[in-house]
C-alpha cells in the first residue's frame, strides 16, 4: 500500500491495536463520534486560549526599537517574518508589551480539527487517509504558514526540534492526526509549563509509538525487560542531556578535567521501569469495517484514540523498586505517583533550566550564547520572578529581550548569529509577501529532497536526534575552538544547490501548481525604483542586514532589466527576492 | 596515549587551521599538509593503481543476533530460549526460526572457534540471501563482535571505577557519539574522521583534492580530514545550481544570473557566511566536472530503487567516471537509517538487511563488470550492536557488533574476531569470577568487543595504502592495539 507520495506505508490491521484493550471497545453515542471523526460541519472547534503574564524587563537595556530595522531583527527572532504592520506595532508598544501580546493571543484552528475540515478524517475515502502521513504534511505548513498566532507557531516549531517526533517514523493507523496532535499539544504549551509539557508528551500516542512507551512492559521473568528507549532519550534530549552542568550551559568537570555523566545505564534501565504498562485509550473508539479488493476486510479504528493521553492497560506496569538520578521511586507506588516523581526529578533536575534555555536560544536566536546569556535565560527558567520554575513563555521572552539579542555588538561579531534553517526560508517567504492557499488546501507536502527541495520538513527529521544536533561543528571552519554551527549539518553540495533551484521556482510559480503563490502587491508597487525595492525586501527578509555594497550589486542588476510591462515588473521582483535569499548575509540571521 | 581525549583530533586541526578564511577547496595551505611533511612517501600507492573504500553505515545500532544468527543447534537453542523462540526450534519472540536460517548458511574455509574453543555454524539472516553468497564464493567476510574501544577491556574491567587504568568510550549507548567514535574515534563535535584523515595521507595521488573523499549521503564527519574534505553528490548526480552557472539567465536576465554567480563565491568576513559560501563555490567549481565522470553510461548491473542501492549505484559511477575525477584513492560513504529496532524487530530488521545484502551485491556485481572488483572494498559500519535479550518486541542499545567486508581483495568465506558465547546472564563461579561463557558481554548480551573499530579501521586502511608509521596519524588509540588477540591487522585484506 502506497501513499499519494509512492511512499510505501506499511499498515497494520486495526485489529492489532484492539484486541489486547482491557476494558473492551465502549459502546459510545454514535452520533457524537461521527461528528469529531466525519469532517467539515461536526464538533465546534477549539482553541489554544492566550493568558496574560507579567514580564520582568529590569536588567535589560534595549527595550524597545528606534528603527525600523531593529523592529524587524526582533521579529525575525521572535516569530517567522516582518511586516509593516507589525514593524509599526513593535515600534509603538516596545518589545515587552508586544510579547505579552502574543502571549496573550489564542491561536487559529487546532491541527486537528484542520485535518478533519478538510476531510482527512473520513476512514471510508478510498484515498485510506489513515494510512499516510502527506495530511500531516499538509498540516503542519498550513499551520506554519497561515496561523494568527505565529510566536506561539514559532516557539512550537523550536520545542519541536528538542521534542522531536517525526511523521518519518509514525507507522500506525491514523498517523497524520496523531502527529497534528503532538503538533496541537506542543503548542498548547509552548507559553504554558515545561513540566506540563514533559508530561503530556510523555503519555502522547505519537511519542508513544515514536519512542516506544507505547507497549512497554515488565519484565517478564523470562527474560524480556522494559524498553529503554524512551527512558534513555527523555534524558539525553528532553531534559537532562549527556553530562552535568553549569548553570551557563558550561559542562561540569571533575579533578581530572573530564566531563561527568549524568546517568549511566543503570539509570536508563531502571528509569524505563517508570513507563512501563501503558497502551492506547480506546474507550471512545468506533471501529470501522472496510471491505478490501480482493477479498477480505480491515478494521479501522475511529482517531479518538490519537488525541487521548495513554494509559495503563492490562498489569504489566513494573512493580520493582526503580532507583535513578538520586531517587527511588517505590514498586508500590502507583503508576500516576512514579510517574510524577520520576518527571518531577528531571524537571528540577540542575541540567534542565540550562539545557533547555541554551537550545531554545540556538533555535531563535544564536548558535553560540555566551555562558552567561545562558545564565540569565537559565535563571528565568529556574525562576520566571514569581516564583515559579518552568515557564515557557518568560523564558521566550528572557530570551528575545537580553541585551545579546537585542544589542548591537552582535552585528559586527563574526560569530554572532545562525543559519535560517531551510523549512524557516520558505515560511518567511509566505508570510513576507502574502502567499496564501487559494484552495485552503495547503498542500506543500514533504520537502526532504536535498537535491531538488528543501532538505528539511516541518515534522520531519530523520531520527528524534532532530535535522541537526545541538553540537555540531562543521569541518574544516575558522569558528573558534569550542564553537558549533548546529544548521550547517544540513549544508553539503547538494543542499545549497537544490534550495537555491527550488526557490527560484517558488518565487515565481508558487508552490502546487500556484495555488499557493504570492502576487508581490507591496513589491510591484516599489517596482520602478530597484534601490526601493530591495531595501523594502532587505528589510523584511533580513532586517536590512545587506551591505551596501551587496546592496549595489544587487540594484545593479535589477536595474539592467527592464520594467515596461506587467511580466516583467514581476520579473523584476522575482530576481530581487531570490537575490537576497541567495545571499550570505540574508542566510545567516543576526 | 590511553585516554580517549574527546578533542584530540579538533584541538590538534584548530591549532593548525586557526587563521586561515581560504576559500579553496581544501582547510590548509599546501606547506602545512602532511604530504609536504614528507610523511606521505610512506603511503603505498604503486603507480598508476587505483583504491577505493566505502563505508556503508547502518544508523541506529544493527541488531548482531539477528543478522549473523547462531545455527549449530547447541548455539541456536541458547539463542532461542533467550530471544523467545517457539517450540521445536521454531520462530518466536524475536527469535528466527531456525529452518528459515537454513538458506542462507555460511560455509567458511573453516569453522570460527568462540572464545570458550567451540567450534560454531552461523547463519545470515534470511533476508541476505545474495550476501552469503557472497560469502560462500569468498567474495565477502564477516568480522566478528567489533565494536569502539580505546583498548582492551575484559568484563571485570569494564566494571571497574578505574576509568584511568581501564577507559571506556565515552558515552556508550548514544546513538550520535557512537556514530561519531566510529568514524572518527572521537565523540559528537568531532571534526576528523579516519575516512578524511586517510585521504589526507593520499592527497598528492589525485589531481583534484575535492574528489578524494565523496558522500553519497548526509554530512558525517567519517570523511572530513586535516584537507580533505567530504563532496556531497546526491543520488541524481551533482545538483547545477541554475542561476548560478556562467551565463545563466534568470528570470530573463543575464545580469542576474552574474549578481548571483557573484554572491555565491563571496568571501565574507563574518564566518558563518563565509563557511556557507565555501560550499556554494565548491558546488559550482565541481558539478561540471562530477558531471562530466557521470557522462558515461551506468555500469549495466541492476540496482534495486531503495536509496541504499541508489547511493551505491552512484558510487560504482563515480568510480567509473574516476579518470574524469583525476582520483587514485578515494573513500566514499553511504547510508541507511532505521535500525534502531527498539520494537517491531521480526517485522522491520527482515527487510532492511536485505536491502542492505542486495545493495551490496549488486556494488560488487557492478565492480566486477568493471574489472576493478580487487581494487573497491566496501565495509558495513554502525552505532552499536543491540542487546541479545529482547524487551518485548525489540532490543535496545548495544555495543559490539557483526560486521560485513566485501571486495575482491578481501580473503572471504572466512571469520574474523572472535564468536562471543551466546548469553545473557551475569552469574560467576565460586571464586567470584564471570563464568566464561559471561564474559564477553555487559549486561542483557551486549557484547563487549572483542575486536576494536580501530582493528577493523587500520586492516582496511593498510590495504589502502597507509603505512604502519602513518597509522597513529589516522587512528589515535592504534597504539593501544597490537598485543595478544588484539592484531593491529585483522588479515581480511590479501
Amino acid at each position: 500500500m502506497q501513499d499519494a507520495k509512492g511512499n510505501s506505508a506499511i499498515s497494520r490491521p486495526e485489529s492489532d491495536e484492539v484486541s489486547w484493550s482491557g476494558p473492551g471497545i465502549a459502546a459510545l453515542a454514535s452520533t457524537a463520534l461521527a461528528a469529531c471523526g466525519g469532517g467539515a460541519g461536526g464538533a465546534p472547534t477549539a482553541v489554544i486560549p492566550g493568558a496574560a503574564v507579567t514580564l520582568n524587563t529590569s536588567g535589560y537595556t534595549q527595550l524597545s526599537s528606534v528603527t525600523d530595522a531593529q523592529a524587524s531583527r526582533f521579529l525575525l527572532q521572535a516569530q517567522f517574518s516582518a511586516s509593516d504592520t507589525e514593524i509599526a506595532a513593535v515600534k509603538a508598544q516596545g518589545y515587552a508589551p508586544w510579547i505579552q501580546t502574543q502571549v496573550a493571543t489564542a491561536s487559529g484552528t487546532l491541527g486537528w480539527d484542520w485535518l478533519n475540515a478538510q476531510g482527512y478524517g473520513d476512514v471510508n475515502n478510498s484515498a485510506n487517509y489513515y494510512d499516510n502521513s502527506y495530511p500531516g504534511d499538509y498540516m503542519v505548513w498550513s499551520q506554519l504558514m497561515a496561523a494568527p498566532d505565529a510566536a506561539r507557531k514559532r516557539m512550537a516549531l523550536a520545542l519541536s526540534e528538542i521534542f522531536v517526533v517525526s511523521l518519518v517514523g509514525l507507522n500506525f493507523n491514523w498517523r497524520s492526526h496523531a502527529a497534528a496532535h503532538y503538533w496541537d499539544t506542543l503548542n498548547s504549551h509552548a507559553f504554558g509549563n515545561y513540566r506540563d509539557l514533559l508530561g503530556a508528551i510523555t503519555l502522547n500516542v505519537a511519542m508513544g509509538y515514536y519512542l516506544n512507551v507505547k507497549g512497554s512492559r515488565k519484565a517478564d521473568g523470562r527474560g524480556t525487560q522494559p524498553d529503554e528507549n524512551y527512558a534513555r532519550e527523555v534524558m539525553q534530549l528532553f531534559s537532562v542531556g549527556l553530562v552535568l552542568l553549569n548553570p551557563d550551559g558550561s559542562p561540569q568537570l571533575d579533578g581530572s578535567g573530564n566531563k561527568i555523566d549524568t546517568y549511566g545505564a543503570s539509570d536508563v534501565s531502571m528509569l524505563a521501569q517508570v513507563f512501563t504498562g501503558y497502551d492506547l485509550d480506546m474507550s471512545g473508539n468506533v471501529n470501522t469495517v472496510i471491505a478490501q479488493t480482493g477479498g477480505g476486510t480491515r478494521t479501522i479504528s475511529s482517531t479518538d484514540f490519537a488525541r487521548l493521553p495513554m494509559l495503563q492497560v492490562g498489569n504489566y506496569h513494573s512493580t520493582v523498586d526503580s532507583t535513578f538520578l538520586g531517587i527511588t521511586v517505590p514498586g508500590t507506588a502507583t503508576p500516576v505517583e512514579g510517574l510524577k516523581l520520576a518527571l518531577d526529578r528531571l524537571f528540577n533536575h540542575q541540567n534542565t533550566a540550562p539545557f533547555i534555555s541554551k537550545q531554545l536560544i540556538q533555535r531563535l536566536v544564536t548558535s553560540n550564547p555566551s555562558p552567561a546569556y545562558v545564565a540569565r535565560v537559565a535563571a528565568v527558567f529556574a525562576n520566571n520572578g514569581a516564583g515559579v520554575r518552568g515557564s515557557l513563555a518568560h523564558v521566550y521572552a528572557a530570551i528575545l529581550l537580553d541585551d545579546e539579542a537585542r544589542g548591537t555588538a552582535g552585528l559586527s561579531d563574526p560569530q554572532f548569529g545562525k543559519l535560517r534553517e531551510p523549512m524557516l526560508r520558505l515560511v518567511q517567504w509566505g508570510r513576507t509577501f502574502g502567499a496564501t492557499s487559494a484552495s485552503g488546501s495547503w498542500k506543500m507536502g514533504d520537502l526532504s529532497n536535498a537535491g531538488t527541495q528543501l532538505g528539511q520538513s516541518p515534522l520531519r527529521s530523520p531520527t528524534v536526534f532532530n535535522f541537526f544536533r545541538p553540537g555540531y561543528v562543521p569541518p574544516a571552519t575558522a569558528l573558534g575552538l569550542g564553537a558549533v554551527a548546529p544548521e550547517f549539518q544540513l549544508v553539503n553540495e547538494s543542499s545549497v544547490g537544490g534550495y537555491l533551484n527550488f526557490l527560484q521556482s517558488v518565487i515565481q510559480n508558487g508552490l502546487n501548481s500556484g495555488d499557493i503563490k504570492s502576487a508581490y502587491a507591496n513589491e510591484l508597487a516599489l517596482v520602478t525604483d530597484s534601490a526601493a525595492l530591495l531595501k523594502r525586501i532587505s528589510l523584511l527578509l533580513c532586517a536590512d542586514q545587506l551591505s551596501a555594497a551587496n546592496q549595489t550589486l544587487i540594484v545593479n542588476a535589477l536595474n539592467a532589466m527592464p520594467f515596461a510591462s506587467n511580466a516583467q515588473q514581476l520579473n523584476r521582483v522575482y530576481a530581487a527576492v531570490l537575490l537576497v535569499m541567495a545571499s550570505a548575509e540574508y542566510l545567516v540571521q543576526k | 596515549m590511553h585516554l580517549l581525549q574527546p578533542d584530540l583530533h579538533s584541538r590538534r586541526a584548530f591549532l593548525k587551521r586557526s587563521g586561515q578564511l581560504a576559500l579553496s577547496g581544501t582547510a590548509l595551505p599546501f606547506a602545512l599538509n602532511l604530504a609536504a611533511m614528507g610523511e606521505a612517501a610512506a603511503f603505498n600507492a604503486p603507480a598508476g593503481d587505483y583504491k577505493a573504500l566505502v563505508c556503508i553505515f547502518l544508523y541506529g545500532g544493527n541488531d548482531y543476533g539477528n543478522t549473523v544468527v547462531p545455527y549449530d543447534n547447541a548455539s541456536y537453542d541458547l539463542y532461542s530460549t533467550i530471544r523467545g523462540g517457539g517450540p521445536a526450534r521454531s520462530a518466536g519472540g524475536i527469535a528466527l526460526g531456525q529452518s528459515a536460517l537454513a538458506p542462507t548458511l555460511l560455509g567458511p574455509l573453516s569453522a570460527p572457534l568462540d572464545s570458550l574453543s567451540v567450534s560454531r555454524q552461523f547463519a545470515l539472516n534470511p533476508g541476505m540471501t545474495a550476501l552469503a553468497g557472497l560469502f560462500n564464493s569468498g567474495q565477502a567476510a564477516v568480522q566478528l563482535n567489533v565494536g569502539t574501544l580505546v583498548k582492551p577491556l575484559t568484563r571485570v574491567q569494564y566494571n571497574s571505577a578505574d576509568h584511568v587504568s581501564y577507559p571506556r568510550p565515552p558515552q556508550l549507548f548514544s546513538h550520535n557519539d557512537q556514530q561519531s567514535i566510529w568514524q572518527s574515534s572521537s565523540p559528537e563535535g568531532s571534526t576528523i574522521g579516519w575516512g578524511g584523515s586517510m585521504a589526507d595521507l593520499a592527497l598528492s595521488l589525485n589531481t583534484a583534492a575535492t574528489f578524494s573523499c565523496m558522500s553519497v549521503t548526509g554530512n558525517a564527519v567519517f570523511l572530513s580530514g586535516n584537507q580533505a574534505l567530504q563532496y556531497q553528490v546526491s543520488t541524481g548526480g551533482a545538483i547545477k545550481i541554475n542561476a548560478a552557472v556562467a551565463g545563466a539567465s534568470v528570470y530573463g536576465s543575464s545580469a542576474v544570473g552574474a549578481a548571483m554567480n557573484s554572491l555565491l563565491q563571496q568571501k565574507r568576513s563574518h564566518i558563518l557566511e563565509n563557511e556557507y559560501n565555501k560550499v556554494s563555490t565548491r558546488a559550482l567549481a565541481a558539478e561540471g566536472v562530477v558531471t562530466s565522470a557521470l557522462a558515461a553510461a551506468p555500469p549495466t548491473t541492476v540496482f534495486a530503487t531503495d536509496s541504499l542501492a541508489q547511493q551505491l549505484k552512484m558510487v560504482a559511477r563515480l568510480i567509473k567516471g574516476r579518470t574524469v575525477l583525476g582520483a587514485r584513492r578515494q573513500v566514499f560513504l553511504v547510508s541507511m537509517g532505521g535500525f534502531d529496532l527498539h520494537d517491531n524487530l521480526i517485522r522491520d530488521h527482515g527487510p532492511l538487511l536485505a536491502k542492505v545484502s542486495d545493495a551490496m551485491t549488486a556494488f560488487h556485481a557492478a565492480t566486477v563488470e568493471m574489472g576493478i572488483a580487487k581494487q573497491v572494498t566496501a565495509f558495513t559500519a554502525s552505532d552499536f550492536g543491540r542487546t541479545l535479550a529482547s524487551n518485548g518486541d525489540g532490543a535496545d542499545h548495544g555495543w559490539g557488533s557483526h560486521h560485513f567486508v566485501v571486495g575482491g581483495a578481501v580473503k572471504g568465506q572466512q571469520f574474523y574476531g572472535t564468536a562471543p558465547p551466546v548469553s545473557v546472564a551475569d552469574t560467576k563461579d565460586a571464586g567470584g569470577n564471570y563464568l566464561p561463557q559471561n564474559q564477553w558481554h555487559v549486561g542483557q548480551g551486549r557484547l563487549l568487543p572483542s575486536t576494536s573499530v580501530d582493528q577493523y579501521a587500520a586492516t582496511l586502511a593498510k590495504w589502502f595504502g597507509v603505512s604502519a608509521s602513518e597509522m597513529a596519524g589516522v587512528l589515535p588509540s592504534i597504539g593501544n592495539f597490537g598485543g595478544t588477540g588484539y592484531p593491529v591487522d585483522l588479515g581480511f585484506m590479501a
